[in-house]
Order: structure tokens, then C-alpha cells, then sequence
């Protein structure tokens, strides 16, 4: 059994291959001019590394950038809404709240670049807030739109989304036929069906979301299977989902908006399965990449989802991985700013021209720039040794920026590195306890190329015991890849009084969404008993405008309601510590997961010369907070499972460094992941 | 000295501080105004009261927690302080801005000495007084407002004051909720506490106490080297309020001057007219609140929000003015005069900031009351209405349409929430063709809302604003269209209701409600055709006003500029425009008895 995983990013795939015994990682080039190449590419060499032949791959499962590249360089589809008369400008009225308050050159904080004004429609119909119809479908008015939308705008794809209509969807339904008899081959997206959840404007937004992604990703994925079959590749293809479970390309090309976090979703898939499989439950998953930071969570070894998340700034109602993004990163410029404080970011240098030391241009000091003053990286092996780091540039602008400040180049590059990693800190405190966490109940994984740098003393900021280096912390995302659930999720509002509700019409409600479920687990060959289904349900107190999700039993009757209720309480207290009579509890959407666990491969991490040492090959003079020390180098595959060894000292992989503190300690565990002991864990294992 | 590495990394702390009491109080909080409408606010203090560092979610509450915190230690000196302390207060004559806000005061004590004060300020959905919510817009004395909370010890030494909070249960419609707000009030002030003492210790006293002052002086640098860059000079400009809720004939003037000198700013509301009746006087912390929100546009938002920031401003507000009543005078709609406050001070700056400073937005978010008993379920039901209008265009920019600027930040309430809870049926909700202001970067879009009592009566309390004035356009460009409320009777009757009141509706009337856009900026003349004519195609722009203001033909039947003819209106029109140097045009402002004599175009002064 042959997988392949392969993530796409803007300038490397990255792939992970296993057989079921081995493991094989390595990058290739991307092909932004022709993705499908570096895929197929990427397959080639999978196959070849273990032995097999291309033909021999199963699955093939792949993480893109389609979707969010579509929306952030706006070359999604030309695209015409229809929307309730009277209600053409929610999409550009948003709900009003500017997201600066202190800025006179703010631009407008709605998509309304996806159907401006020409090319939206009202359409004379209402619906009242039980779903009854207060006048009916104006039938003729449907057509002549779409016929004026195409014919003199040239639309590629339309949204359809009407007031209530996740109440009584028969007017769009009948929309989408009344627009398949003129334009058959036309994409149509309905509200309905894409986020059946009440809130006209993020319902609006994302079903228009929904419909400028169309053309792009049924064409990507259609080339890609073009470009498999032509090769007489029979794997099948599946897709990352923004809520970290996988599906069908095919399933997939027809609700692309449900990709737009495909990339970062794998990576949080990684985590949750490294958390179940090391036990340690509670993750901050910390990825440090150049420009900025991706940090998430694993509570209890569940990824944490959202249904708030934004792309591009606008609100894209899907269910995704909670990823919050800080603007801090290897290439983060440091600077003096007019009161004379030394900053560190929001700009960053990026890849292009990256870093002083990357010797392509970059001329302002970067975080990268200071990791190496301070010893932390080597020069003659980074990035694979595929960048050649020039110390003496890297020195000359810290030591310009220091004179300024009357500091000395060390003092300088060690300021860099306190600013940037005490901003950090708090913005992780901040996203925690914001979610109703504490930081020091979990642990930090560290990935991404500048990950294990930073997360050792920002753990010990953070009160953090333990830090988690993974065998492949710069291809983890495609590591999540191979480990992630077939899932499938439906959705309904249907908002009512939680106490007396009908039980039997919520029961028919739920297996409504939970045959739909499954005849999609079916679509991606998982028979029903297969899956594992779970159902939730959205409650808030009567006046909240935020819900609380509860997990809810098989079965609903009268004494499954209280449970429910009770739970709601339960969660609410701990969230918000109160809770409110029960008369208050209202019941707001029915949902309905279903996922299936595909076989996990070992990933088992082959360490290079299969004779690990346990041994440093060599020390390096580091500065530290506590001072300037000699610390013990390492190359990863000399590290033995079992063994303790001490900070100071710095492990050098292929794709990243890590950078152990004086005082911390460090093994490697069963799965090999570098454990990092700080402060508090570090005194109980002695 | 304290060295610039220490310095960042303890502003940001300080930072992530105060947000983090921010989050703990919309996240405990039990009522809609501080968890849905974050109306809240939070910040660290020295012991002598000056402003460490603040979080606000509304620019309305920059300048409100240095005032009410003079008011507390002039009751309860910081010496007489002890651990465990909690101190409350909602007074505006003592220092605070409505009754709904209640501040809170707790000082961080380490040994048995007060090193740092944390404060918050929470928006109360209720706090008793004539009308639900405090909100009525025809009180005329403070005493109609609510409950009034001098400075007082709600814990003394850990003990609650339990005489405190049987009054403030005693007096107000929905008790639990007002206590449970002040519970996550006192839990946000304890995070803060908590994590100043430890920041305190981990950082050993004294060098805390340098590391204020030091940031202090950062911010107040930052903020001077953009201020000595604004030419030295003095800047007048005034702005009306519709009227005071009473006298409904009698506009309100606002006279604010403004004096540049070097680095410092002073801002003389002399002129301003006096108290009024109603409840649209200001506390002046309010005024300051407006003043700090406009040098903060001016100076930017990455200065740390700090004393300092604001050590070079001053504010004069003669007393017995509508920007500083003598009680017992009715203060509870300040937030409406606040947003005039800063339409005046953003015109003075205007004057000398040209390439800076906006033309006037929206001015108002549209709010009414609409309450009643509905006949299908026997209950009561009251609901606020909430939108906005266009924003004022900017110097190189168009206006956003539909947006909160200024003093407020609140959601709307979708419709689809709203229909669930209310007899009303909303018949349309959209952005108001031809209301931004014209010019060559034209002012944002206001909104229409059009909504009908479905079933049952209602009361409709209206609490409007700019009927009978308009926002401003700047350098040319043309004032922005009034707002307009309209009450559709059942039988097709029309009234145009005036901006504040209290009207009753029946099954089958309807409310519409046109809220201002923002005015325009620079001659309209000089829009590029190719984007009159998209705002033609997209029915912002008709196309009488494309040809009346823009001087743009356009073809409807091919949607193209008609060149020849627009070179032609153009030249026309340009022979109209009056005298060069022209800075505000503030269009039509409705004549009373005793109001303003303003001009119709200012020249500016």
C-alpha cells in the first residue's frame, strides 16, 4: 500500500511517501505556471524512493493553495448574485464594524469584488422567519436576469442566496433549474447548500465565495486527473479539507469554498495525530515560517475548528482548522522607530529578497540575520545547504543598527531575538486565553523552518513545560496528510427554545443531514458502518450573538435534550464562567460530522546513517540571555531514543535548527520527536 | 537607564495587559452592550493616575478613565489604598461620561504599597432612571437618568459592601444582568492586577516605575515630531447638533478653535452654545475623549497608547457650555454630541491638513427604539436599531460606503436574527443612491431601511441626527445628503417625523429611514468619467447627477461617457463654481428661530 502525500506551496512541494514500513520526504520545485507537474514529479520520485513503480500508488493526497491563491490575487470567476429584492447591497454593506479605529485611509472591509453592484440581482420573493412563503418566486424575473447577467457581463458562475432560505430551500432549488434550462453548463452555488445558517451577509459572502471559486478548482482538479489518467496513474486523488479531514477531488471540486485553508489544515491534521500519539493531548501547534507565524491548537487531541475564519481579510463562513496568523517571522525586519524603540516586524523581508545573510538583496536586518550573529545556525548548512548564509553582511547590518541604538552587535542581535520572542509570547497567551485556555496546560510543537529557533524560549516565557520537535518539523503539513480522516460535515439553523423543543422533529432533522453525510462517505468508498458519526449542536443563551458547540447524543429524546442543556451550562461556565436559567437556552444549528480513519502509515522517520552516535560533532560559541556559552552541536540522526542531553545546545536537521537554552534538556521520545524540557518539566523528570 | 530592548519588550506586555482585561470582560459578560457591542474598556495606571496603557474597542472611551479616576482618589487617596480594594463610580459630575458606564478602580499592591492602578469602564444595559437603557432623548435633569454612583469602595479589603449592591439591585430593571456585568468587571480588573504585580516583581519596583516614564516619553516624542510638523496657527471651525431633544426648533452650535504651537495643540470650545435642556450636554471627558481620537488619526495608531501620547494636548471648555454643564444638567446622550465634537475638531484641522484630513462622515448612527407587546405571544418586546452611513471622502480616496466611523464601532443585527425575535418584516436594506457626497473623490453611501409593524402597536423613540444639517465636503467637493426618517401609515399617509421623538405605530405602518453619506472631496469636475460612469452602472451615481455635479454624460442604452457633451458641461459648469479657495461646503442647513447663521459656503476662516 503505496500513499503519497503532496503539499503545494509557492515555491517547494513537499512530499511524504510511505509504504506502510518506510517513510520518504523531499521537496521539489513548484510550478505555479503548471501545478500539476510538480506532482506528478513529486509521485515519480515517491515511487522511486521506495522501490515501487508509479502505477503501484494508491492514494494521492494533496494539500493546495488554489483556492486562497484565487481569492488573494482575485482570479476567481466573473460572477452575478441573486438575492432576495430589496436586499442587493448586503454583501457590500457587511455588517458596518471597521476592523481599524484609528485610520483615516481604511478601504472598504467587504468582498464586494466578487459581485459588484451590475451584477447583482433582486429577485422579487420572501420567505418569513419560519420559513413560509410570503410571495412567491417571481419566476420570469429569474430568467431575464440570468440572461442580462450573461449575456452583457459575461458571468461565469452564479450565487444564489435569499432570506431564510435554510429554513425552505425551494426557492433557490427552483432558482438553479430555472438557470439550468437557459445556461445548463452554468456553476451555480446556493446558499443553501453551501451554509445553511442564518446570517444574511456571512451566508451571502461565502456562497459568493463559493461560486468565484468554482470554475478555478473544478478546472484544477480536472487537470490534475487529466494529467493521472494520461500517465495511467489509477491512485485515487483526495483533497484537504479546511477543517483537516479529506475527501474525493471530486467531492471536493464541488464545494471548493470548503478548501480555501487546505495548506494549513495538514499541518494541524499532523498535530492531532502526533498528540494522540504521543498522549501529550494539549498542543499550541507553533509554525514559524518567514514572514509570519500559524499558531493552532490540539485540545485533547482534536484539532480546534472555527467557523469564523477569514481569507484575504473577509469573512469565509466554512468550517476550518483555528488558525491565528501573527505577523512575525524569520525575515521580520528590524527597526528604530521615531520614539527611538527597537522594533522587530510587521515587515518582513519575505524569501524575496529574505534575509541580509541570504546575500539576494535584503539590506535591513532580520531575525534570520540575528540567529546567526547569536550562533544559532549554521552558515555552511542551512535550508539543506541549499543557501549559502553570509555572516559577514548579516553583521554588518546589526552592528548599523546598533550603533544607533548605542548597542553592541551581540546586545543588538540578542535585543532582536527578546522582542520578537516576547511579542510572540503574548500574542500566544492573548489567542489562548481568548479561547478560554491557559497556556501552561499545554504543550508546544514546533515546525516550520524557524519553529524550533524561537519555541524553546518562548516556552519557558510561556510557563510551558515541554517543547515538541517532529522528525519532519518542515514538511509537517504533508506529513498531515497521510494522517488525516475522510470526513464530512452538514449543517442547519434551526433556532428555537432549547427547553420543550420537538424532539422528534430535530431527530428527523438530524438524520436528514446524517443520510446526506453519508452518501458522501460513500462517494469517497466508505460503506455507513465505516463511519463514525457524531452530531452536534449549536446553543446559545436567547440575546448572545455567539454560539457554544455541544456534542449531543445518537438518539434524541427528552432525557438527551437535558443532557444537552446540561452540557451547554457545563461549557458555558467554563468558557464564560456563568451560566443563565434554563429558560434562556436556545437552540441554534444541528450539525453532523462523519469521519472514517483511514490506515495510518508508521511514519517512522529513517535517521540518515542508521549509526547515531549520541554524540555532538561539534561545539559553536551561542549567546544567550544568561550569556555568551560554547554549546554542543548535534546532527538530528545522532540523537538515540532513550538518551538525555543537556542545553546548551543546537540540533541541526535537513529543513530546520533547534536552539536549546541553557538549563533545558532534551530526548527523543518513542515517535521520534525531540522532547525539550523547560523549567517545570525539566525539574520533574530529575 | 532603561535599555530599548527591556522597553518594547515591556510595552508590549503592557499591551497585552490591558487587552487581555479587555477580552476577560466581553468574554464574562452577561448583557448584548458589552459582549455583542464590546462598549467597554480597559487600562493600567500609575499611582498618580496617568494612563500606562489602555485598550479600547470605542474611540469614545480614550479620554474616560483618567477623569473618573481623579474623581476616585480625590474620594479614596492611593496612600489610604489596601489589597483587596475594589472602587466603583458612574458620576459624570465627578468625573465619569453616562450613568450606563461604570467604572472600576483596583490597585495592584505589593508590601503594603500601591505600585499600579487597573481600571475599567463597562456600558450597563440598564441602570434605571425614566427609560429602559437610559437612553431617552427628553430628560431634562440628571436625576431622570438612572441610578448615580459617587465614587464608592464596592470591596473593602476583600469584604463586598453589600449596602452597594442591594442599591444598585434595588434600582435597576434587570438585576442579575447588572450585577453579573460588574462581576466580570471585578474578573477583568483581577487578571489585570494579577499580571501587573507579577510583570511588577519580575521586573523589581523601580524599574518598573522608569520604564513608564520612560514609555511615556517615547510616546509623547512620537506624537510631538507629527505635531511641530502642522503649521503653527490657529483653526476655527463649528458644527450644529439638530437640536436638544426639547426645543426641536433650536439648533445647537459647537465652536471649537484650534491652536497649533510648535509640538502642542490646544483646542478652545469657546463659542459652543450653552447648556441645553435636553440630554445632549457633555461632560468634558467626553470632549476630551473626541479631541484624543482625532490626534490619534493624526499622529497614528502605533504610538503606545499611553499619558504621554497626549501630554502636548489641552482642551478649554468654558463652563456652563453644552461641552461642560452644571448639574444637575442631562447628560445621557453625550455619545451624539461626541460625534459633533469630533466633526468640529477634524474641520479646524481640515483647514490646515489638507492632504490628511477627511471631509465630514456620516455624522450619526442612525438608532431607534421600537418596543411593544406582541399580540400573537402576550410579550413585551424592545429592540434598538442600529446602522450607519458613508464615510467622508478622503484626500485621495472615495469614502467607504456604509461604515462606522469615529466615535462608534457597533454590529448591525441581521435580519435574519431580527425577524426571529420582532413583528417587524424588513422590506429592504440597502446603500442610498445619490447620498455621498460629490467630488472628485466622492463621499461614501449612506443606507436605506425600510421596515413594517407586522402585527400589535409600537412605540418608536427616535433619536436622530443631521436632518437639518448636512455632513460637509471639503476642497470643493459637495456636503453629503441629510438623513430623512419617513412614517408610512397603513393607508399610504406619509410623514417626514423629525429627528427626535417619540412616535406611536400601528399593524401595517412602516418606518423608513435614509441615514447621511459622507461628504465629497475635491471639485467633482475633476472625477475621472471612466468612474462616474461606474458609479452610474452600479446606481450609486443617477445620471442627473452624474450630469448636475460631475458634469458626465452617459449613455444609458451603451453605458458610455458622451465625450464631446461632457467636455461641454464641464465648461459650463466650471464657470459656475464659486471663488477659488473655497474649503468647506456645508449645503443646505434648515434655518430656525435663533439658529445658525451659518453661510452656505465657508471660505474657511
Amino acid at each position: 500500500m503505496l500513499l503519497v502525500g503532496v503539499d503545494t506551496g509557492g515555491t517547494f512541494t513537499d512530499v511524504v511517501c510511505s509504504d506502510g514500513e518506510r517513510t520518504g520526504i523531499f521537496k521539489v520545485p513548484s510550478r505555479p505556471d503548471a501545478p500539476g507537474e510538480a506532482l506528478l514529479e513529486g509521485v515519480k520520485r515517491a515511487a522511486a524512493l521506495l522501490g515501487a513503480r508509479p502505477e503501484d500508488v494508491e492514494r494521492l493526497i494533496h494539500g493546495t493553495t488554489v483556492a486562497t491563491n484565487a481569492i488573494v490575487q482575485r482570479k476567481g470567476a466573473v460572477v452575478g448574485l441573486l438575492t432576495t429584492d430589496g436586499f442587493v447591497d448586503v454583501l457590500e454593506i457587511g455588517r458596518l464594524k471597521r476592523s481599524k479605529l484609528y485610520d483615516w485611509n481604511i478601504d472598504p472591509e467587504t468582498p464586494s469584488f466578487l459581485a459588484p453592484r451590475e451584477r447583482r440581482r433582486g429577485v422579487p420573493e420572501r420567505l418569513d422567519s419560519r420559513g413560509r412563503v410570503l410571495a412567491p418566486l417571481h419566476e420570469a424575473r429569474v430568467k431575464a436576469e440570468i440572461a442580462d447577467l450573461i449575456g452583457r457581463h459575461g458571468v461565469e458562475a452564479v450565487a444564489v442566496c435569499y432570506l431564510f432560505s435554510y429554513l425552505n430551500p425551494q426557492h433557490e432549488l427552483r432558482t438553479r433549474e430555472l438557470i439550468a434550462k437557459g445556461a445548463p453548463d452554468l456553476p451555480v452555488s446556493l446558499s443553501c447548500e453551501v451554509d445553511p445558517e442564518y446570517r444574511e451577509y456571512e451566508r451571502t459572502a461565502v456562497t459568493a465565495f463559493d461560486a468565484y471559486l468554482q470554475p478555478v478548482v473544478k478546472g484544477y482538479m480536472g487537470k490534475l486527473r487529466e494529467d493521472l489518467a494520461a500517465r495511467r496513474l489509477n491512485a485515487t486523488l483526495q483533497v484537504m479539507q479546511s477543517r483537516g479531514g479529506i475527501t474525493s477531488a471530486e467531492l471536493a471540486s464541488s464545494s471548493p469554498v470548503n478548501m480555501v485553508l487546505s495548506g494549513p489544515a495538514g499541518g494541524v491534521a499532523a498535530a492531532r495525530h502526533i498528540a494522540q500519539a504521543t498522549g501529550y493531548r494539549n498542543l499550541i501547534n507553533f509554525d514559524m515560517g518567514g514572514t509570519s507565524s500559524d499558531v493552532s491548537l490540539v485540545i485533547d487531541g482534536e484539532a480546534s475548528i472555527t467557523t469564523e475564519s477569514r481569507i484575504g481579510g473577509y469573512p469565509v463562513r466554512v468550517t476550518t482548522v483555528d488558525v491565528s496568523t501573527i505577523g512575525a517571522g524569520g525575515g521580520s525586519i528590524a527597526w528604530i522607530d521615531s520614539g527611538g524603540r527597537l522594533r522587530v516586524g510587521p515587515h518582513s523581508a519575505g524569501a524575496q529578497p529574505g534575509p541580509v545573510c541570504y546575500a539576494r538583496g535584503g539590506r535591513e536586518p532580520t531575525v534570520t540575520d540575528a540567529s546567526v550573529l547569536l550562533g544559532y545556525l549554521n552558515p555552511e548548512n542551512f535550508a539543506m545547504g541549499q543557501i549559502r548564509l553570509d555572516v559577514r553582511a548579516a553583521q554588518q547590518a546589526v552592528a548599523a543598527l546598533g550603533k544607533q541604538l548605542g548597542m553592541s552587535t551581540m546586545e543588538t542581535a540578542l535585543g532582536i531575538h527578546r522582542v520578537i520572542n516576547a511579542a510572540m509570547a503574548d500574542q500566544i497567551r492573548l489567542m489562548t486565553v481568548k479561547r478560554g485556555h491557559d497556556a501552561r496546560n499545554f504543550h508546544l510543537l514546533a515546525f516550520g523552518g524557524a519553529g524550533p529557533v524561537h519555541a524553546p524560549a518562548l516556552a519557558a516565557d510561556l510557563e510551558i513545560p515541554a517543547v515538541l520537535v517532529p522528525a519532519c518539523p518542515g514538511v509537517l503539513a504533508a506529513f498531515g496528510l497521510l494522517t488525516a480522516n475522510v470526513e464530512h460535515d452538514q449543517k442547519l439553523t434551526c433556532m428555537q427554545a432549547a427547553v420543550g423543543i420537538d424532539a422528534a422533529k430535530l431527530e428527523a432533522i438530524y438524520r436528514e443531514l446524517e443520510k446526506t453525510c453519508l452518501e458522501r462517505m460513500a462517494r469517497d468508498a466508505i460503506s455507513p458502518e465505516r463511519c463514525e458519526v457524531r452530531r452536534l449542536a449549536d446553543l446559545r443563551y436567547r440575546g448572545q450573538s455567539a454560539e457554544i458547540e455541544v456534542p449531543i447524543a445518537a438518539r434524541l429524546g427528552g432525557d438527551a435534550v437535558k443532557a444537552m442543556i446540561a452540557e451547554f451550562h457545563a461549557r458555558h461556565q467554563r468558557a464564560f464562567s456563568y451560566v443563565n436559567a434554563d429558560s434562556r437556552v436556545e437552540f441554534v444549528n444541528a450539525k453532523v460530522v462523519a469521519s472514517y480513519a483511514m490506515t495510518k502509515p508508521r511514519l517512522d522517520v529513517p535517521d540518515g546513517s542508521g549509526a547515531a552516535t549520541g554524540k555532538p560533532y561539534a561545539t559553536r560559541k551561542a549567546c544567550f540571555v544568561s550569556g555568551a556559552v560554547s554549546a554542543a552541536i548535534y546532527h538530528r540522526a545522532d540523537l538515540r531514543r532513550g538518551e538525555r542531553y543537556a542545553g546548551p545546545a543546537i540540533v541541526e536537521q535537513a529543513d530546520t535548527t533547534l536552539v536549546v537554552s541553557p538549563g533545558q534538556a532534551f530526548d527523543v521520545d518513542e515517535s521520534g520527536n525531540i522532547v525539550v524540557r523547560t523549567g517545570q518539566g525539566a525539574r520533574e523528570a530529575q | 537607564m532603561i535599555d530599548v530592548v527591556t522597553l518594547e519588550v515591556f510595552n508590549n506586555r503592557l499591551k497585552a495587559i490591558a487587552e487581555e482585561m479587555q477580552f476577560t470582560l466581553e468574554r464574562s459578560a452577561h448583557s448584548p452592550s458589552i459582549r455583542e457591542g464590546a462598549d467597554c474598556s480597559a487600562g493600567i495606571f500609575d499611582r498618580d493616575g496617568n494612563l500606562i496603557s489602555q485598550a479600547t474597542a470605542l474611540p469614545v472611551h480614550l479620554g474616560s478613565l483618567g477623569p473618573a479616576i481623579e474623581g476616585m482618589v480625590k474620594a479614596f487617596p492611593v496612600a489610604g489604598m489596601k489589597e483587596g480594594d475594589v472602587y466603583i463610580m458612574n458620576d459624570p459630575y465627578a468625573g465619569g461620561q453616562h450613568f450606563p458606564d461604570i467604572i472600576m478602580l483596583v490597585p495592584v499592591v505589593h508590601e503594603g504599597r500601591v505600585v499600579a492602578l487597573v481600571c475599567n469602564l463597562g456600558h450597563h444595559q440598564d441602570i434605571g432612571g425614566a427609560a429602559p437603557g437610559g437612553n431617552a432623548t427628553n430628560t431634562t435633569e440628571i436625576y431622570q437618568e438612572g441610578l448615580r454612583l459617587p465614587p464608592l469602595k464596592l470591596y473593602d479589603a476583600g469584604a463586598l459592601n453589600v449596602a452597594v449592591e442591594a442599591i444598585l439591585r434595588a434600582n435597576v430593571r434587570i438585576p442579575d444582568i447588572v450585577w453579573g456585568d460588574l462581576v466580570a468587571q471585578t474578573a477583568a480588573a483581577f487578571v489585570g492586577r494579577q499580571r501587573v504585580r507579577a510583570l511588577w516583581q519580575e521586573m523589581g519596583g523601580g524599574k518598573f516605575d522608569e520604564a513608564v516614564r520612560s514609555l511615556q516619553d517615547v510616546a509623547e516624542r512620537m506624537s510631538r515630531r507629527v505635531i511641530e510638523r502642522i503649521p503653527d496657527g490657529a483653526y476655527s471651525f463649528e458644527d450644529y447638533l439638530d437640536n436638544d431633544g426639547i426645543e426641536l426648533d433650536r439648533r445647537v452650535r459647537i465652536r471649537a478653535r484650534v491652536s497649533v504651537k510648535g509640538s502642542d495643540v490646544h483646542v478652545d470650545f469657546t463659542g459652543t452654545d450653552s447648556q441645553v435642556r435636553g440630554p445632549f450636554n457633555a461632560v468634558p471627558s467626553v470632549t476630551l475623549s473626541a479631541v484624543r481620537y482625532v490626534v490619534r488619526c493624526i499622529t497614528g495608531d502605533d504610538i503606545p497608547n499611553n499619558e504621554g501620547a497626549y501630554r502636548m494636548v489641552s482642551i478649554h471648555v468654558p463652563e456652563g457650555t453644552l461641552l461642560n454643564p452644571r448639574a444637575p444638567a442631562s447628560i445621557s446622550c453625550r455619545a451624539v454630541t461626541a460625534r459633533r465634537v469630533v466633526d468640529c475638531v477634524m474641520g479646524a484641522f481640515a483647514q490646515v491638513l489638507p492632504d490628511v484630513v477627511p471631509a465630514a462622515s456620516h455624522g450619526h448612527s442612525f438608532s431607534q427604539r421600537i418596543g411593544g407587546i406582541d399580540p400573537e405571544s402576550g410579550a413585551m418586546w424592545v429592540t434598538s436599531i442600529t446602522g450607519t452611513g458613508g464615510m467622508g471622502a478622503r484626500p485621495a480616496k472615495d469614502g467607504v460606503e456604509a461604515i462606522q466611523t469615529d466615535a462608534s464601532n457597533a454590529r448591525n443585527i441581521p435580519v435574519e436574527f431580527f425577524e426571529n425575535y420582532m413583528p417587524l418584516q424588513i422590506l429592504e436594506y440597502g446603500l442610498r443612491a445619490d447620498s455621498g457626497g460629490p467630488g472628485r473623490h466622492r463621499g461614501g453611501l449612506g443606507l436605506v431601511w425600510r421596515c413594517r409593524l407586522t402585527r400589535g402597536e409600537a412605540v418608536l423613540s427616535n433619536r436622530g441626527e443631521r436632518h437639518y444639517t448636512q455632513p460637509w465636503g471639503l476642497y470643493g467637493g459637495m456636503p453629503g445628503a441629510s438623513s430623512r426618517y419617513v412614517l408610512v401609515r397603513r393607508d399610504g399617509a406619509r410623514e417626514l417625523i423629525p429627528s427626535k421623538g417619540v412616535f406611536t405605530m400601528s399593524a401595517g405602518d412602516e418606518l423608513h429611514v435614509y441615514s447621511c453619506g459622507g461628504g465629497g472631496h475635491g471639485d467633482p469636475l475633476d472625477r475621472d468619467p471612466a468612474l462616474v460612469l461606474d458609479d452610474a452602472r452600479r446606481g450609486k451615481v443617477s445620471l442627473e447627477s452624474a450630469r448636475e455635479h460631475y458634469g458626465v454624460a452617459i449613455d444609458p442604452a451603451t453605458w458610455s461617457v458622451q465625450r464631446e457633451e461632457t467636455e461641454k458641461l464641464r465648461q459650463t459648469l466650471r464657470k459656475r463654481r464659486p471663488v477659488a479657495g473655497m474649503v468647506f461646503d456645508r449645503g443646505r442647513i434648515v434655518e430656525s428661530a435663533g439658529g445658525p447663521r451659518a453661510p452656505v459656503i465657508d471660505i474657511g476662516s
